[in-house]
């Protein structure tokens, strides 16, 4: 039987991963993103407001949340079209800088006293939800448009003279990931049952990406190890007391120059079935 | 206001109703008894948590010294939250359930404090914050949240007047910290009210000057001040944040008094602009020249002072002194409510703790009586208390509560 | 009154920007020869004003100070380089990013340890404290040797850059590795060379800041690298000159922003220019032609 502290870590971990997915989405185009807290921020604020001031029920409110966090995906990729590696991930930033700021001086949903009087959901309602996302990104993973993605991501060039849409599957992972961080927001407001702006800063974001990166980048599921990872190790390293983050710092360094292609890849993977079948 | 006086009053019963009967003691010798507390010992207010840590561990040695709670030992368990809400609520979550506490201090800062309260509610154990001062969090999270701090709107209301009339204030500006909930509260609400209230004219109403937490940069905002040529500041920002606007102000040469809140108490203060007088409410400083405060701050300091991962020349502060008091507390309760320490009786012996805490219990803590209110905030007396020549000095004694004798001894 | 506080603000602003020009230079000839964003900057900078602080307070002249904390943080750059960079240079973008947040964390914790997490605060004296007024406007001795020190930096950094061997090395693995190697340049020894001359700028913004503002945490690097990536962004990562442009342009507009409008808006105003400037013109205000502009992540 699981203790609440470790349900609690499972339910934080959840949403992480959430967070992950939202990254690798958009990164499989190649296009980095250092701005999804900004969506969390959304969906977290909007879903909220919809359950305690609007009197809606969770579910479509996720739903709901999601599909604006979408729209605003939708606005950030048309411009991030332009831009190319580095540059779009500051674009992105300074997106989820501005999206927090908006937050902290936006007073109906509190400013910086922060928002609050959700009604808490259970471990299960965030593990089905994670689920769900996780599925459908790995269901995605073994169809045409993915391979498509990928396509765009190898070689953008190619991929547009071959006569695929590169614009449309650009902007569809941008609202994809958008959607997903919304959903992650909208579980972590129901969750904590008290959001502030200050939960969704730069941080938060490169979190995201460095739970998809440790795990690896290159398959979905490794966002799952990488999640695990980012929440377990602080919790072993608590005997370090005053040194514990730097030796996190450390920790992390290492496990990115041993495996730079993250722990999971897809010759990982490869190798599980090489053996299958060996044995 | 009807609603309101019923519901104090109804709390009011409850409260009386729930004053525990002398309860026969049960000798507890073998057993232990266990607190938990949670502290920010990594990140930016490492400091607080790693003092908080060194209070506490005298604390357990002293208690255990004088013999237990009732034979027993006392144990504390403490964890670093590393302020950050979901390590607060995580590990609340540890103490209750893994280590099996009775009671719960901490955790520190108030974005810590409203996630955490709603789970202390859940878990059904008691959690008292050390440092949180943002208005209204304990009250919205009965039964089971408390803070051994007071609420800001409560003390801002009798240090105003107190230095409109020493330094003869006929108009005021404030600067605030935006990011900051609680100095926001204060300085977007709390305190333009007051000064309204006691005729005082509020010269950045329209547009009030504020900054963000962490910013390096305040010089634009003490311009603005400064060209609105106020008698005095209203400096609403926790310490770290306010010697920043203190030291801009003296670049610019700006003499006017300053006056703050609770967060503006620290030793760090003193050292920004010495030549400038500033008034805080404090329930706690250092130098306060009262025995057991005395008692307390000689036997903490070269404790804190040996402490390898804190400044040499640290002293203990208001959220030290906070959480020794939490625990104090929580000792006298396990001993005077008859805890069991038995694990099968541990809802039982969390929900003594609460009751306890509610009731009006003859507590000491270090500045004088302390008891919680119906809004689980804590009842005590403090100080107004000035900065000059490098240390603080007390003006005037006062008490949180309006009602007469609340803090008397 | 009107004109002398305005007056006033644009100074204020100078001197912030003067601030976010070193530390987005320091950003940029990483990222403009490299690529890369090294995120550990903002501790650099942060540890360069601790060590300052540290060697004033124990009565080291500042003319010795800010050379020796500028040594130190180049120290520490070039350490990230050999470990967090060198072996991940021929990954993607993102690692070597995340690494260098590793190396942050390091930095951060060991500050804490070493100085504590509340506010070291340092007292001029001397030289150091005048003011000169004229009227309602004051200027102190310290913005000035702020203004010094930063022009001055900025023309050293571009001679070297554009005038010595060393320069052209770094232009040369900038624009090719493998055909800077053929032309004789060791792209392992100038990647050093990118990270130390980094570093030394950012060593030298946080003595900067520190006898500046004279109040520093270990946690001032967080908000103000960010500040610095956009004025990198807006100046143009490629050019020396253009965050010696964007740095006061930033400066001004945020203590502008905070006087005639409101302290709120700010940030919001600052990213929102940066946005606007990388679809307007995703090279920088400065930049050279946009095909420069990002490489693939």
């Amino acid at each position: 039987m699981m203790s609440s502290y470790q349900a609690g870590l499972v339910a934080d971990g959840s949403i992480l991963l959430l967070g992950a997915l939202s990254v690798y989405v958009i990164l499989s185009t190649g296009q980095l993103s250092l701005g999804n807290a900004g969506f969390m921020a959304i969906g977290a604020y909007l879903s909220s407001w919809l359950t305690v001031s609007a009197g809606m029920p969770l579910t479509p409110a996720i739903v709901v949340s999601a599909a604006v966090s979408a729209v605003f995906g939708l606005i950030i990729g048309f411009p991030a079209l332009r831009l190319k590696g580095l540059y779009l991930a500051m674009a992105t930033l300074g997106f989820g800088e501005m999206v927090r700021t908006f937050f902290l001086n936006f007073e109906p949903t509190g400013g910086a006293g922060g928002f609050s009087g959700m009604e808490h959901v259970p471990l299960w309602y965030i593990l089905g939800w994670t689920a769900f996302v996780l599925a459908c990104v790995m269901i995605c993973e073994r169809t045409r448009w993915w391979l498509e993605i990928r396509a765009v991501n190898d070689d953008e060039l190619a991929a547009g003279l071959v006569g695929m849409n590169t614009t449309v599957t650009k902007l569809m992972a941008f609202m994809t990931g958008a959607a997903i961080a919304a959903v992650a927001g909208a579980l972590l407001a129901h969750q904590n049952l008290y959001i502030e702006p200050g939960n969704f800063g730069f941080d938060r974001s490169t979190e995201f990406v460095l739970a998809m990166i440790l795990g690896g980048s290159s398959l979905a599921a490794g966002s799952i190890v990488g999640a695990a990872l980012l929440i377990m190790l602080p919790e072993l390293l608590r005997d370090f007391v005053d040194w514990r983050i730097a030796i996190f710092g450390a920790l992390l360094v290492a496990v990115l120059l041993v495996r730079r292609q993250g722990i999971l890849d897809r010759n990982v993977f490869g190798l599980a079935k090489f053996w299958r079948r060996a044995n | 206001m009807l609603k309101s006086m019923m519901t104090a009053a109804i709390l009011g019963v409850a409260a009386m109703t729930a004053v525990p009967v002398a309860v026969q003691a049960e000798d507890l010798t073998g057993k232990t008894v266990k607190f938990g507390a949670i502290v920010p010992a990594s990140g930016p207010f490492a400091e607080w948590g790693r003092a908080n840590t060194v209070a506490l561990k005298m604390l357990e040695k002293q208690v255990n010294e004088a013999g237990g709670i009732n034979g027993a030992k006392m144990e504390i368990v403490i964890y670093d939250d590393g302020a950050k809400p979901a390590q607060a609520v995580s590990m609340l979550r540890k103490l209750a359930d893994d280590d099996q506490v009775l009671a719960v201090a901490g955790p520190a800062t108030s974005s810590a404090v409203e996630v955490a309260f709603p789970v202390a509610n859940q878990l059904g154990i008691v959690s008292v914050s050390q440092n949180s001062s943002k208005p209204g969090v304990a009250a919205a999270n009965r039964p089971w949240g408390f803070r051994n701090t007071v609420d800001e709107a409560k003390l801002a209301r009798l240090v105003v007047p107190f230095f409109a009339k020493t330094f003869d204030v006929k108009k005021a500006a404030i600067i605030y910290d935006a990011k900051d909930a609680t100095a926001s509260a204060a300085g977007a609400k709390i305190f333009p009210q007051i000064l309204a209230d006691n005729g005082i004219e509020n010269l950045d109403a329209d547009t009030p000057i504020s900054f963000n937490t962490g910013d390096l940069d305040v010089s634009a905002q003490v311009t603005k001040l400064r060209s609105l040529q106020p008698d005095a500041v209203v400096l609403s920002a926790d310490y770290s944040q306010a010697i920043t606007v203190l030291r801009e102000m003296k670049r610019q040469g700006m003499k006017t008094p300053v006056v703050g809140s609770t967060q503006l108490m620290s030793s760090a203060i003193l050292a920004a602009y010495p030549e400038l007088p500033i008034v805080a409410p404090t329930t706690f400083f250092a130098g306060l020249d009262v025995p057991a405060v005395k008692t307390f701050t000689d036997g903490v300091t070269p404790l804190m002072r040996a402490e390898k991962n804190l400044p040499g020349t640290i002293e203990p502060s208001l959220f030290d002194a906070n959480i020794y008091e939490i625990v104090s507390l929580f000792a006298q309760a396990a001993k005077e409510a008859g805890v069991t320490a038995a694990p099968a009786d541990l809802a039982a012996d969390r929900t003594r703790i609460r009751d306890y805490m509610a009731s009006e219990s003859d507590f000491v803590g270090l500045g004088g009586k302390v008891r919680f209110a119906a809004d689980g905030d804590a009842v005590k007396s403090f100080f107004i208390v000035q900065a000059k020549d490098g240390k603080w000095t007390s003006l005037e004694t006062a008490c949180s509560s309006p009602e007469a004798d609340a803090c008397a001894q | 009154m009107g004109v002398s506080i305005f007056i006033q603000q644009v100074l204020n602003g100078l001197t912030l920007g003067a601030v976010y020009t070193l530390i987005a230079l320091a950003f940029s000839l990483v990222m403009g020869i490299l690529g890369i964003l090294n995120l550990a900057i903002s501790e650099i900078f942060m540890i360069g004003a601790f060590i300052g602080f540290s060697l004033i307070m124990s009565g080291v002249p500042v003319w010795l100070a800010l050379p020796g904390a500028m040594a130190v943080a180049a120290v520490i750059s070039m350490v990230i380089a050999r470990i967090g960079y060198e072996p991940l240079r021929n990954a993607s973008h993102i690692t070597p990013m995340l690494s260098t947040l590793g190396f942050s964390m390091i930095l951060q914790n060991f500050a804490t340890n070493t100085w504590g997490s509340d506010p070291m605060q340092l007292t001029l004296e001397g030289w150091l404290d005048t003011r000169f007024h004229f009227g309602l406007v004051s200027l102190s001795v310290v913005q000035i040797v702020v203004f010094a020190v930063t022009l001055g930096l900025c023309v050293l950094t571009a001679l070297l850059i554009q005038r010595t061997d060393i320069g052209r090395g770094l232009r040369a693995v900038a624009e090719n590795r493998d055909v800077s190697r053929i032309l004789g340049v060791r792209p392992r020894r100038m990647i050093l060379v990118a990270f130390a001359l980094s570093g030394l700028l950012a060593g030298a913004a946080g003595v900067l800041v520190g006898l500046h503002y004279s109040v520093i945490t270990p946690y001032i690097g967080v908000d103000i690298g960010l500040k610095a990536i956009a004025v990198m962004i807006v100046g143009g990562a490629t050019n020396i000159w253009g965050a010696l442009l964007a740095g006061p342009i930033i400066g001004i507009l945020e203590v502008l922003t905070v006087a005639y409008g409101g302290a709120a808006m700010r940030d919001f105003i600052v990213y929102g220019m940066m946005i606007a400037i990388l679809l307007v013109r995703p090279q920088g205000l400065l930049g050279g032609s946009s095909k420069t502009s990002g490489g693939r992540v």
